[in-house]
């Protein structure tokens, strides 16, 4: 009981101070008189209970009564004295602290310290989920006008959406043609590098530059290289006047047109416009790769390699015995990081094809998420999208640890 | 020596690959520095060009020679009194005098730069001197040039390159952006240009600003939370801790719609405070010095406790300096993707003076249209301070990085 004396009462101080200001800002308007009664019949209340428990003494005892005064006061008083019960918090504590047992000082740094952190995580991380979720189930939520309790009606239609069908499968193809070709270069690289050779200094800076590089420069830069007319890349491979980043073909159908093969729709595969993107993407990452697999690297230690000279093993058998097993922690690591990162592509893509290509061809989810919500501010279907979003990520994360993990070589 | 030669080849093969990856890993910065020094008619070309006049220090001479005659060596003008000549060979000099103008900009009604400025076209040898002098009372910062040559006079060559030439009848219409440049005026004519088509000094400062306030407020706020979390026994820690660990699973695009709504409520949309506050407390920060102080002996802790600390000392006198490569760790990740985010500050900031760099260069994109040599040179400012810090903590970067894959 002791020990929650202190918690308690900063728990309360806080929470009201964080009440007083939601209705100051008219975050909430529902019937707050309630809860203020509730808060100021708890304040004094706490601070009796707290007068009980904790040793006397006039700074303690003053401290509680700043304390009751203030949450008694409530919603009379002007904001910013919010913190007077803080204050009283604090005093009681200083008041006390001599005769606290080291628990009870535990208890009240501990809850002192994760409070900033915890405050600002509730209010725009924890609460927002939930409140994702909750306007999720409304009609056409905004500013302007009314909204109304629909259910699962936004859900509804984003089933039957076909331009939802259109992002997911885009996404899902980048997902799935990004994130092993990003881990197995790097893997390549990042071997090479671990081979003791010169200048390794030079070659790490050159891979790794372009993941520090903002992906906003970066894209307007690969934006020129693609350009039709006067781009790098349609020079070096002599095709004047293709135009990547607006050719809505996919790469599959394209690539198996001369065989007779025709594919449509999803399985068409990514047009060129997105492989452009995804090509771009690879490079902007590599170097993240490389550097925590080379961290890798470095963690397994060479007696593995000696032993393994000795018994006359190759190189080549080297690295599918020892290196491949025994990296594949940070493999796995690196695989579950792009997908999460990957499944939330936005920026590359917004910068390259402003308005999601041509026919849509390269609009993501995320960017599907940003023009509803932004652009044609309807908030609760862009929140049903978002909601569809992390179950979708949290699935396949689960999925993933489930098929991968097994897999995975944890002991050196 | 069967075996010498295997690992010969072997470590050609080696360097071959690892040197093939870096040229392509390499070339869109050259790529992007390249064009953010050329003419457009340079960067329009189809084939490209590798080495444009502007990075040639052969040219460079006549370019601090002019920008000193016009003002400054350095970065040029056009100051009032000043003369600036420059010199124009042809290969036939008989064919005619050529014509030369200050070009005025398009739909003014009177452009001071031009009506001021007295040209005479003086016989020199093998050819022409154009003799530039500014005859009014005001300093100008370029001095832009036309000039035709009759295309009987045969090949030409001018001291200042042309940034552009075109075919106008009998004459070739050679262009100049600035003929009294010096030589940084020169070089970085691209940049000047774009730093002044956009306010690029009110989106540094923006930008600055807000991953600053962020990487300082948040080693604050990560630091007490991660040293609360791992050296202070308090009840509800582990239901606290579990509540953070939850946090991490929601991708951040589930928040923009609910943050947004908040922020509007609170009239903070368009201000800092939308751009800082909710993302001031990171659990990525706090896990990580969290690792750093459990990394720490127990024994220090309980020694200063039973000397007579506090635990506010505790973490400020003996955690927090311990723990200053992790903060260093958490900094750079931070700054990094306060400074490079995108999606944030385009959703929640509207007028110009609010926009981040990023936000900045997205909308100059689509402003430059086709001018790409400006809109490289924006984009090389945009990375600049990344890759200059980048050179100065390399070390920094690559433990931190490699440091947040382990766990």
């Amino acid at each position: 009981m002791r020990t929650y004396a202190f918690p308690g009462l900063l728990a309360l101080a806080v929470f009201s101070g964080l009440l007083h200001l939601s209705t100051q800002y008219q975050i909430v308007r529902a019937p707050m008189g309630a809860l203020f009664l509730a808060f100021a019949l708890a304040g004094p209340a706490a601070a009796y209970a707290a007068a009980r428990v904790l040793p006397g003494g006039v700074v303690t005892w003053a401290g509680l009564g700043l304390f009751a005064a203030a949450m008694a006061a409530g919603v009379w008083l002007p904001p910013a004295l919010d913190a007077l019960a803080l204050v009283g918090v604090f005093l009681a504590y200083a008041g006390s602290r001599d005769r606290l047992p080291e628990r009870d000082a535990a208890a009240f740094w501990g809850w002192v310290f994760v409070w900033p952190a915890l405050a600002l995580m509730l209010i725009w991380n924890i609460f927002p989920s939930f409140f994702a979720l909750w306007i999720s189930l409304f009609d056409r939520f905004n500013f302007i006008g009314e909204s109304r309790f629909v259910g699962l009606l936004n859900y509804e239609i984003l089933w039957r959406d076909p331009l939802f069908w259109r992002a997911l499968s885009n996404t899902f193809w980048y997902v799935v043609l990004t994130v092993p070709t990003g881990i197995l270069l790097g893997t390549v690289v990042a071997v090479l590098l671990n081979e003791r050779i010169r200048g390794l200094g030079l070659y790490r800076t050159i891979y790794f530059l372009p993941y520090i590089t903002a992906l906003t420069a970066a894209a307007a830069v690969w934006q020129w290289i693609y350009h039709p007319e006067f781009g790098f890349l349609n020079w070096l491979l002599g095709t004047p006047g293709l135009d990547w980043l607006h050719t809505p073909d996919g790469i599959f159908a394209l690539a198996l047109a001369p065989l007779g093969v025709q594919l449509s729709g999803f399985w068409a595969g990514p047009s060129v416009a997105f492989t452009a993107i995804m090509i771009m993407t690879v490079w902007h990452f590599l170097g993240y790769n490389v550097v925590i697999l080379l961290a890798g690297l470095q963690s397994i230690p060479a007696q593995y390699y000696e032993a393994a000279e000795l018994d006359g093993a190759g190189w080549w058998q080297m690295q599918r015995h020892i290196t491949w097993p025994l990296l594949s922690p940070t493999t796995f690591f690196l695989a579950i990081i792009g997908l999460i990162g990957a499944f939330q592509v936005f920026t590359q893509v917004y910068v390259m094809t402003p308005t999601g290509g041509v026919l849509n061809d390269t609009l993501t989810v995320a960017m599907y998420l940003y023009n509803k919500g932004f652009r044609d501010s309807d908030f609760s279907y862009a929140s049903a999208l978002a909601v569809t979003m992390f179950v979708i990520i949290l699935a396949l994360t689960l999925i993933q640890r489930r098929v991968l993990e097994r897999r995975v070589t944890y002991e050196h | 020596m069967n075996t010498r030669l295997r690992h010969l080849l072997g470590r050609i093969f080696i360097y071959a690959v690892l040197t093939a990856g870096a040229v392509v890993m390499a070339f869109p910065f050259y790529w992007m520095i390249a064009t953010s020094v050329k003419s457009p008619q340079e960067a329009q070309q189809a084939a490209p060009i590798w080495f444009p006049e502007r990075i040639q220090p052969a040219n460079w001479r006549t370019a601090w020679r002019l920008g000193a005659e016009g003002d400054r060596p350095w970065w040029g003008g056009f100051a009032p009194g000043r003369t600036v000549t420059l010199h124009l060979r042809v290969e036939d000099p008989g064919a005619g005098r050529p014509r030369a103008r200050v070009p005025k900009p398009p739909a003014v009604f009177s452009d001071p730069r031009s009506e001021s400025t007295r040209i005479r076209i003086e016989p020199a040898e093998g050819g022409w001197k154009i003799v530039l002098e500014n005859a009014g009372t005001q300093r100008f910062s370029t001095l832009p040039l036309v000039v035709w040559i009759p295309k009987d006079a045969g090949k030409f060559r001018s001291e200042l390159p042309p940034d552009a030439v075109r075919s106008q009848r009998g004459y070739w219409r050679l262009e100049w952006v600035n003929v009294s440049p010096g030589l940084f005026g020169y070089l970085f004519h691209n940049y000047r240009e774009a730093w002044h088509a956009a306010p690029f000094a009110r989106y540094f400062f923006v930008s600055f600003f807000t991953a600053g306030t962020q990487v300082l407020g948040g080693l604050i706020i990560a630091t007490m939370a991660a040293f609360a979390f791992a050296r202070i026994r308090f009840p509800g820690r582990e239901a606290v801790f579990l509540l953070f660990v939850a946090t991490m699973m929601i991708p951040g695009e589930v928040l923009l719609i609910p943050n947004y709504i908040l922020l509007a409520k609170l009239g903070w949309l368009d201000t800092f405070y939308a751009l800082i506050v909710p993302w001031l407390a990171s659990v990525f920060g706090i896990f990580l010095l969290r690792q750093f102080f459990l990394s720490l002996p127990q024994d220090l802790f309980d020694a200063a406790r039973i000397d007579g600390a506090s635990y506010w000392g505790m973490l400020w006198r003996i955690a927090f300096p311990l723990a200053v490569p992790g903060l260093v760790t958490y900094g750079i990740f931070a700054f990094l993707g306060a400074y490079n985010a995108l999606l944030w500050p385009l959703i929640v900031t509207q007028s110009p003076e609010m926009r981040t760099i990023q936000v900045g260069l997205q909308a100059f994109i689509g402003e430059a249209g086709s001018d790409y040599g400006q809109l490289m040179a924006a984009s090389t400012m945009a990375i600049l301070p990344i890759v200059l810090g980048y050179f100065f903590a390399q070390r920094h970067f690559i433990q931190g990085i490699a440091r947040s894959g382990i766990k």
